[in-house]
């Protein structure tokens, strides 16, 4: 078996390299759609990611007016705990709010000294609401909205980042949808592609398979270099699709803020890479032997 | 050996090959099969080499039903049987070596079988100073003794031959018919399919003798009896 395997392996390679340019455009279109996958399949993770730290910062912030006491905010802010939708409501103070201000613009003169102008602290106090599932902010929102102390509040920005959410949620899908169409258009072609590459080694080796029966190969060691073949066609795309990619994130990495991801985009890229490598040369290894079985069934008569 | 059983075979198309063949072919024997070009000599060996089923009726080797072999063991029945043909069907860019070493490789033989039988068979057909040629180089006689020496490297216990003689000169002729009846001597059963008159006479055993698709004649020691 062994030595089956050892034989076959060879023709098979005999065979690749004997095929230059079909094997090479073989080789391109299994590139580019793992390429196109792969690409996918990270831009999905990260997309996840972001989507989950958006999650995580999503929030309400309940701005009492100036007047209210600090005793009946904490109470408020009781209240609200008290309700089985919240994760927490923290309670941020006017002289908290402004070291906060402080502390984000301290690299902006102006504003801080607009700020000494004014003489007094101008911000309000403030209850900052996390859901413990951001669906539950429509439900939260009434809840405030109705309540006995409504009329004590400045302001309620809910809607701000309600938006922003439903955006990038939408994108995603978008981007996802549009992905997985082209992904499996190229996954065709791919197919496609292979399968001529391997109809074609058939067909050059009409008399090589004729000889190889007569003198009595049996079947599995005539079809297992035509295999062998389709994989090659997938491990050589799955390397070099991911030595694309791993580019391609090495050049947008520097466009990428780290923000939104929460740390960068190549060093997310590298925690992930291994998972990613793995689909490729699976979904490869899949769509080569699926084209090479199509190409034997067909052509190589038995 | 082998029998065949109220043989016909119908090509697609309705074209009928063969028709109610009765026949028995016994260890040892050389049999020359003669015919002209589509009298159904070629669908013959066929059903013997399991390239060709019947329509109807059996095909029996060594008693077994040859239809009756499962589709994935076919090659072992094929490695009983060494086949040689008009065109030799050798490879190209395999040196006569290599050639009959590939029989050997296709099969799972260890590359020690292979090292110690190749040689040794190639100087049986007279070629053991040759091994290293490619069939460009060799002349069509030499082309088909490398082809003899592949299908004798399985110890098969019957030799096919269609037409090996077809696209040779006359010498080379006679001496691919010695090899044969060398091969015979062995004791190895030989069936050959043959126009050439000249050889058939020489050869002098048992002729059968095909038309349209029937045995018209079926004689144990034989001449060339067709024209």
């Amino acid at each position: 078996m062994l030595l089956t395997f050892k034989r076959t392996l060879k023709e098979a390679l005999r065979n690749f390299f004997r095929n230059g340019l079909m094997s090479f455009a073989a080789l391109g279109i299994m590139t580019f759609s793992l390429y196109l996958i792969g690409m996918l399949v990270f831009l999905s993770l990260a997309g996840n990611l972001i989507f989950k730290n958006l999650e995580e910062k999503a929030n309400i912030s309940v701005y009492f007016k100036p007047d209210v006491e600090e005793e009946a905010i904490l109470k408020v802010q009781k209240e609200i705990e008290e309700n089985n939708q919240v994760l927490s409501a923290i309670y941020i103070s006017k002289e908290q709010a402004l070291a906060d201000f402080r502390a984000d613009n301290a690299d902006e003169p102006i504003i801080l000294e607009s700020l000494e102008e004014i003489g007094e602290n101008p911000l309000l106090a403030s209850l900052t609401i996390q859901a413990k599932d951001p669906n539950q902010f429509p439900a939260i929102y009434e809840t405030i909205n109705q309540s006995a102390w409504s009329e004590n509040l400045s302001r309620i920005n809910y809607e701000k980042n309600k938006d922003l959410i439903d955006k990038i949620v939408s994108s995603v899908k978008t981007a996802k949808k549009t992905g997985f169409i082209l992904g499996a258009i190229f996954c065709f072609i791919s197919i496609l592609i292979i399968f001529n590459a391997v109809r074609l080694t058939i067909y050059n080796q009409k008399q090589e398979i004729e000889i190889m029966r007569l003198v009595g190969a049996s079947n599995v060691y005539i079809r297992l270099p035509y295999l062998f073949e389709g994989v090659f066609y997938a491990l050589g795309g799955a390397i070099a699709a991911l030595l694309l990619i791993i580019l391609t994130v090495k050049i947008a990495d520097p466009y990428f803020s780290d923000k939104i991801l929460g740390q960068g985009l190549n060093n997310f890229f590298w925690q992930n890479l291994l998972n990613i490598f793995y689909f490729q040369l699976l979904l490869g290894i899949i769509l080569g032997i699926l084209s090479s079985l199509i190409a034997i069934r067909k052509y190589l008569k038995i | 050996m082998i029998k065949f059983d109220k043989v016909t075979k119908i090509y697609k198309g309705d074209f009928k090959a063969l028709e109610d063949i009765n026949l028995e072919i016994l260890p040892g024997e050389f049999v020359s099969i003669v015919g002209k070009s589509g009298a159904g000599k070629s669908t013959f060996l066929k059903l013997i080499y399991a390239e060709e089923m019947p329509t109807s009726g059996q095909v029996f080797f060594d008693e077994k039903p040859i239809d009756g072999i499962k589709k994935r063991l076919i090659h072992e029945h094929r490695k009983k049987i060494g086949t040689v043909f008009q065109d030799f069907k050798l490879l190209p860019q395999k040196t006569a070596f290599e050639n009959v070493a590939y029989a050997l490789e296709v099969s799972g033989a260890p590359n020690e079988e292979i090292l110690e039988d190749v040689p040794q068979i190639l100087d049986i057909v007279g070629l053991g100073n040759k091994m290293e040629k490619f069939p460009r180089q060799l002349s069509g006689g030499e082309q088909q003794r490398v082809a003899f020496a592949r299908a004798l490297i399985h110890k098969p216990k019957i030799i096919i031959a269609d037409e090996p003689t077809g696209n040779l000169d006359p010498i080379s002729s006679w001496e691919i018919v010695q090899l044969m009846m060398k091969i015979n001597e062995i004791g190895t059963t030989i069936i050959l399919a043959s126009h050439n008159k000249n050889a058939i006479d020489k050869i002098n055993k048992r002729v059968i003798v095909v038309e349209n698709g029937k045995i018209i004649g079926d004689y144990s020691t034989g001449k060339y009896k067709l024209d």
